[in-house]
């Protein structure tokens, strides 16, 4: 589960001027063709540099993501619920195993990824830094969070890195069941006792902000990189994305009944885009630079888990095995 | 048949999977290798959905639904082992317990797979792919981790030393084993333990482990007849604790 | 360390302590990958999904198949340690990789069976072609081109030495056989379509009922 908006903020471009203009052509061209490019073609740094940063990170937000609604397995009432989301959160490590190994083939090792990850080098999508207090935050994750990255997903899986769509590909599939389910929650919560449906809208009126930051800043307090766009590694704008998701999703959480903290928010029939209250992006600086509801936690528990394991995979290791990057 | 035995069987062998696909569950997210943690995470959902199929069958005998009988029993009226409820604990336990196990339900189904009671039959010759992939998973690991580190040999020996007491009492007798042997329903616990001993010592041999001499195991019985660890109903609580929100509602 | 988390589990891990390692994470703590095949039906080819990270060929077998072929219907999987996986370049555009492969004669030595896979499109994936005898992989990329050259666009061919594959068993098929009755997984099983429209229904009726109060009071 992807966010994506903030990993090309403060992008320097001036590598690609002392490429070999020849092979950046045939790159380019390749690109322009719809061609993908697979790990051992010639690409300049820059794209290298950047999609390691993009799918790492992606990679980090599913393995974090896996815990706000992991913690909700033991809990989850009643069998059909337990089933989905254990296969849920597991479809989420899944995804995470399939990204790293997509960014490994660019070069970077799996562990370096994670200690990253750990030190707080990489980042991950902010949406995860809040917590889930109740069934209905879980729900809404499972439903809006997750069809937030589906958003982003379906656009990205149309880039230009092989590896990466390969396991795009893979992981749209496995989540076409995640939304299902999601919608299928909270249509129960929706139709409920009243506890059930306050139990949602609490969570909405929680979880609104958080969701409006999830693609990211403004464009217009973003740093545009077009050679990005151009490259097919970033493949629509922050607010693009933004409006997609509201045009497919707030008229689904209207239409159950339930209320959407901002007044502001409605679809300008003039502009066919959305108005709404602009969101703090102060805030959003504040939480995804660690100064978030769970931040240290999250990282904490997977600093633990490595810390954990490390017995486990010191007794598996062999002292003459060579480091060899995955091919595809 | 009486079915009073039936049911009893089959209550304790969905408890056991319920409860310890729950706490293999916790895992998930957590796990120390991203691909174990996926393996780990199969297998605690083959155990839930299993379980899911034998409450199914006893609501067929005019036993509760799945959800009530799940969620709402007390700890007093579950009839897994001790072994199962315990806390998870670092890998090491993990994997000793579902080495330990594992093995014994392979075993146990693969007898009911001749039961007399059609229905068992069948689902034990449905499930029998599952069961061979979660023994294969638990000998692969104790057969590496058991003869590799010393810190590796050393902590699995220690779970393996403190689980066996616990172990022992996956084959606590039922007061219908007979019955359940006669009718060919299944062919009981003795038989059950005498085939997992043998297969539990075919895989130590391959390590540098040591299978402590089972006389001088102390068993840890009280499960089936609803004797359970201060573990079991808080697992339980947390387990209904959305339930009992609105126990009338759908989720 | 007391976390104090909303989540039991990580209440639970709280009674330990991890201390923070003083030395930086090993090379290879993560082990080195093997690349896995899988076969969605019986009649048809395995075809190349992705890697795990494994310590040794066995391990990765057992953790390859919850990896990738826990969610769909298949019927098998074998893995082989990338290292064992030799690569020819990959080709631009529509040309083919066979015609780079330059024909050589028979070499000497002891033949050995080795597997062959094909990518016909960039983005793809690599898909099982055949098998041939050959004495090392290059001689077995000679020997495909002569067996397995369909002269359709082949971008990319892999040779791996059958023996260091480590296959399914005849016994181990059972594997898969419950995959297909894993309904929870499929979106199907989700339909909350009846249940919103009784409920979009009753939301009209009542809203059309305080209508016609309206119009009663007047």
């Amino acid at each position: 589960m992807y966010g994506g908006g903030n990993t090309f903020e403060g992008v320097k471009t001036d590598s690609v001027a002392q490429e070999d203009q020849v092979k950046l052509g045939e790159f380019e061209g390749r690109i322009a063709r719809g061609e993908k490019i697979e790990p051992s073609d010639w690409m300049p740094q820059l794209y290298r540099k950047q999609l390691i940063r993009m799918i790492e990170q992606h990679a980090h937000s599913e393995i974090i993501g896996a815990l706000p609604e992991g913690t909700w397995i033991t809990r989850a009432p009643g069998f059909k619920r337990k089933m989905a989301l254990m296969a849920k959160v597991q479809d989420e490590v899944g995804h995470a195993q399939l990204l790293y190994s997509a960014a490994e083939t660019l070069g970077k090792p799996r562990e370096q990824m994670i200690d990253d990850l750990i030190t707080g080098k990489s980042k991950y999508s902010n949406v995860f830094n809040y917590p889930t207090f109740t069934w209905g935050d879980c729900c809404f994750i499972s439903w809006l969070v997750d069809a937030g990255a589906i958003v982003n997903q379906l656009a990205n899986a149309k880039g230009s890195y092989g590896p990466y769509c390969r396991a795009l590909e893979r992981i749209c599939a496995e989540e076409s069941f995640h939304l299902k389910y999601g919608h299928h929650c909270v249509i129960y919560l929706a139709t409920g006792s009243s506890i059930q449906r306050e139990m949602f809208q609490d969570a909405i009126n929680r979880w609104w902000p958080p969701m409006m930051h999830f693609f990211g800043p403004a464009d217009m307090i973003s740093t545009h990189t077009p050679v990005l766009m151009k490259w097919k590694v970033k493949m629509g704008t922050n607010d693009d994305m933004r409006n997609q998701f509201l045009d497919m999703y707030v008229p689904k959480i209207w239409e159950l009944g339930f209320t959407l903290p901002d007044p502001n928010l409605a679809k300008n029939s003039k502009t066919g885009r959305w108005d709404y209250t602009e969101p703090d992006w102060e805030e959003f600086k504040r939480v995804i630079s660690g100064d978030g509801p769970c931040n240290k936690e999250r990282l904490e528990v997977r600093r633990i888990a490595e810390e954990r394991g490390r017995w486990v995979r010191k007794a598996l290791k062999s002292p003459q095995a060579a480091y060899v990057p995955p091919l595809a | 048949m009486n079915n009073i035995a039936l049911k009893e069987l089959l209550y304790k062998i969905a408890d056991d999977q319920l409860i310890l696909g729950h706490r293999n569950s916790e895992w998930t997210g957590m796990g120390p290798l991203l691909e174990e943690d996926i393996a780990f995470s199969s297998m605690a959902q083959d155990k839930v959905g299993q379980s899911l199929a034998m409450y199914t069958l006893l609501h067929s005998l005019g036993e509760g639904d799945p959800d009530t009988v799940a969620f709402t029993r007390r700890g007093n009226q579950f009839h897994n082992c001790v072994l199962v409820e315990l806390p998870n604990g670092e890998y090491d336990f993990s994997l000793v317990r579902h080495f330990l196990f594992d093995t014994a339900e392979a075993i146990r189904f693969e007898l009911l797979s001749n039961s007399s009671y059609e229905p068992l039959a069948q689902l034990a010759k449905k499930i029998r792919g599952e069961l061979r992939y979660h023994t294969l998973h638990a000998n692969t690991w104790i057969r590496q981790l058991g003869s590799s580190t010393e810190e590796s040999i050393a902590r699995i020996q220690a779970s393996l030393n403190f689980s066996l007491p616990f172990a022992m009492g996956i084959f606590e007798a039922s007061p219908h084993e007979n019955e359940l042997i006669e009718s060919g329903v299944f062919a009981g616990e003795k038989a059950l333990k005498q085939r997992w001993l043998a297969k539990v010592e075919e895989i130590i041999h391959q390590t540098d482990l040591h299978l402590p001499d089972l006389n001088t195991v102390e068993p840890v019985p009280g499960g089936r007849v609803g004797k359970h660890s201060e573990h079991l109903q808080p697992l339980l609580d947390e387990m209904s604790e959305v339930f009992r929100i609105d126990p009338t509602a759908e989720w | 360390m007391d976390m104090n988390s909303l989540d039991p589990r990580v209440n639970r891990l709280s009674t330990n302590t991890y201390p923070v390692p003083n030395e930086p994470t090993a090379p290879l703590d993560q082990f080195g990958t093997f690349e896995v095949f899988v076969q969605p039906k019986g009649d048809k080819p395995f075809q190349h999904e992705g890697i795990v990270h494994a310590p040794n060929l066995e391990m990765a077998y057992v953790l390859a198949k919850e990896a990738f072929t826990r969610r769909f219907v298949c019927v098998s999987l074998y893995v082989v340690d990338t290292a064992n996986v030799a690569a020819s370049p990959i080709t631009e555009g529509d040309v083919n990789i066979y015609q780079r492969i330059e024909d050589r004669s028979d070499q000497p030595g002891e033949k050995l069976s080795y597997e062959i896979y094909h990518l016909t499109r960039r983005g793809k994936q690599h898909v099982h072609a055949g098998t041939v005898q050959a004495v090392n992989a290059q001689d077995a990329m000679v020997k495909a081109k002569h067996q397995f050259n369909s002269g359709k666009g082949i971008c990319s061919v892999w040779a791996v030495r059958t023996k260091d594959i480590r296959f399914t068993l005849p016994e181990e098929r059972d594997l898969w056989n419950t995959l297909p009755e894993k309904k929870f997984r499929d979106a199907s099983a989700y339909k909350g379509g009846d249940k919103l429209s009784v409920f979009l229904q009753s939301k009209q009726k009542s809203s059309d009922h305080s209508g016609h109060s309206d119009n009663a009071d007047q």
